[in-house]
């Protein structure tokens, strides 16, 4: 890496992170820049790698269900989702229409409050900070919802094998959506001044411009490709728990900048709140809630891999049954490993101060993506802890 | 003198905020908040401890004193509250829901919300074996 960067005659190696007040998340990003300009960019992670794979491999697969909600804090809905999904598939469970149905509810209201966040965020990082403190005022009516449905403002634990874990009454039923009634005049309020606000249009318009050719060849996922044009979503290719019965659109943009994608992410929101509208209305009737008492206790032996569609974008588990109550691997591929790792390209010509912009239209979501590998060369390599005790001895 | 009076009545103005601790936060009645065993339904079967995904449940000996007939190994369960994820996996996998659950989310400014076992003890007084 060195060498390269001695070739530039003028370079300033600028690092930004992992602690930095225009980040919000705990990467690094080395920026070499000659003036104001960026010429390169290094991506480093390693910050908050916690073990989350080794410890679903330890611990009895029940209990994987609240490990993988533990993964991403915002995103923990579609985390336990997917792994419960792998499970069902494995024991050959199958849930009822009612329970699929709240399903789809719990992950919508997710999206809606994960897209409101990261347009608050990139609010502030513009230095916008009103709008930051107005968006999270409205984002607390998303969270009061998913408290009535799930029982847990942010972390749902709402997913089980077979099920969920609480039903909804008439009551809380109207409850919900009289706060999505509320919340609808605000979402579209924000997305027309993200589209009409000079603060904002002047620093997002044309900046980190990504090409549909960029997307395919370094392989973002998510809202990143729907703003560059990219019709990508994987609740309209899998139609996986009720998505093929709900009526909604894949959000796509052309113009391919950091303002594209957060008018990709206010539209999903707006298209997410129709459909939690349809599913409170549409609810069918029957038995929702699994008795956890009486699911199996083995796990069979063979694989399945499910993916879900997180509000960053394609989220993959592999899960391997061992034939005893714990699961031999389970991998997990998250959106933002490819989202951020992978962007390193689209910083480059644009001045310093697009660089935390650029970041944060990614939605980066750092303690989702850490996994001890590393991906040099093309070739892939696996680290042992004992290779990561000795790396730490050489340096 | 408009200086003066936007002064004092900015003086005199309860602020814009929550103010927390005299007002209260609205909670859900069913919000996982606070749990802990019912000790005249608990039968010590310890399968809380077992499936508990964060460890926070420990079995403990039943003081002497007390001796009940459908306990017969006298176990009951202690949460650690600072390490108990709040999942409810306990609540629903109990063979005799003998969980009692409520709402209380401020569990960091009491020193005895630390552990479970004084609330267990409590339930035997008030209900009776």
């Amino acid at each position: 890496m060195t060498e390269t960067v001695l070739q530039i005659p003028i370079s300033l190696e600028i690092p930004i992170g992992p602690q930095h007040p225009a980040l919000h998340e705990p990467v690094m990003l080395k920026v070499y820049a000659d003036g104001e300009e960026v010429v390169k960019v290094e991506i480093n992670t390693g910050y908050n790698h916690r073990g989350v794979e080794k410890l679903f491999e330890m611990n009895s697969f029940y209990k994987g269900v609240f490990i993988s909600a533990r993964i991403c804090g915002i995103c923990n809905t579609v985390h336990a989702n997917v792994y419960v999904r792998g499970i069902e598939q494995l024991l050959g469970l199958e849930p009822s229409p009612r329970a699929k149905y709240l399903r789809v509810l719990a992950m919508e209201l997710e999206r809606i409050h994960s897209h409101m966040i990261i347009n608050a965020i990139m609010a502030e990082i513009l230095g916008f900070d009103t709008l930051f403190m107005l968006i999270m005022r409205d984002r607390e009516l998303v969270m009061k919802a998913k408290e009535i449905l799930t029982g847990g403002r942010v972390l749902a634990d709402y997913y089980m094998p077979g099920g969920v874990r609480r039903d909804i009454d008439d009551v809380k039923k109207d409850r919900i959506l009289d706060i999505l009634k509320k919340i609808r005049p605000r979402l579209e309020y924000y997305k027309k001044l993200f589209e009409v606000d000079p603060t904002i249009t002047n620093r997002l318009v044309d900046v980190g411009v990504l090409k549909p050719r960029d997307i395919t060849l370094h392989g973002l996922v998510g809202p990143i490709a729907r703003g560059s044009g990219v019709k990508t979503d994987v609740r309209a290719e899998d139609k996986y728990e009720v998505y093929g019965e709900i009526p909604w659109n894949v959000i796509t943009r052309s113009e391919g900048d950091s303002l594209a994608r957060m008018l990709v992410r206010w539209d999903e929101a707006i298209e997410s709140l129709n459909m939690c509208e349809y599913i409170l209305t549409h609810l069918p009737g029957g038995q929702a809630v699994v008795d956890e008492r009486k699911l199996p206790r083995v796990l069979p032996l063979g694989e399945a891999f499910t993916r879900v569609e997180a509000p960053r974008g394609e989220l993959t588990y592999y899960i391997i049954g061992s034939g005893r109550d714990r699961p031999y691997r389970v991998k997990v591929r998250t959106p933002s490993f490819h989202n951020i790792i992978n962007s390193g390209f689209s910083y480059l010509g644009y001045s310093i101060a697009d660089v935390p912009v650029i970041l944060v239209s990614y939605d980066p979501c750092i303690s989702c993506m850490e996994r001890a590998i590393l991906i040099k060369d093309g070739e892939k390599k696996y680290v042992s802890l004992r290779d990561i005790v000795n790396m730490k001895r050489v340096r | 003198m408009s200086l003066w009076s936007e002064i004092l009545k900015n003086v005199f103005k309860k602020p814009v905020t929550i103010e927390y601790p005299k007002v209260k936060t609205p909670i859900e009645k069913d919000f996982r908040g606070l749990q802990y065993a019912d000790l005249n339904k608990c039968n010590g079967c310890s399968l809380c401890a077992i499936e508990c995904p964060s460890k926070a449940i420990e079995m403990r000996k039943l003081p002497e004193d007390i001796k009940l007939k459908h306990n017969p190994r006298g176990l009951y369960p202690v949460i650690n509250y600072p390490s108990c994820v709040f999942c409810y996996r306990c609540v629903t996998i109990c063979p005799v829901n003998a969980y009692i659950t409520k709402n209380e989310y401020r569990l960091a400014t009491e020193t005895e919300k630390l552990l479970s076992d004084t609330l267990s003890l409590q339930t035997l007084k008030s209900g009776g074996a």
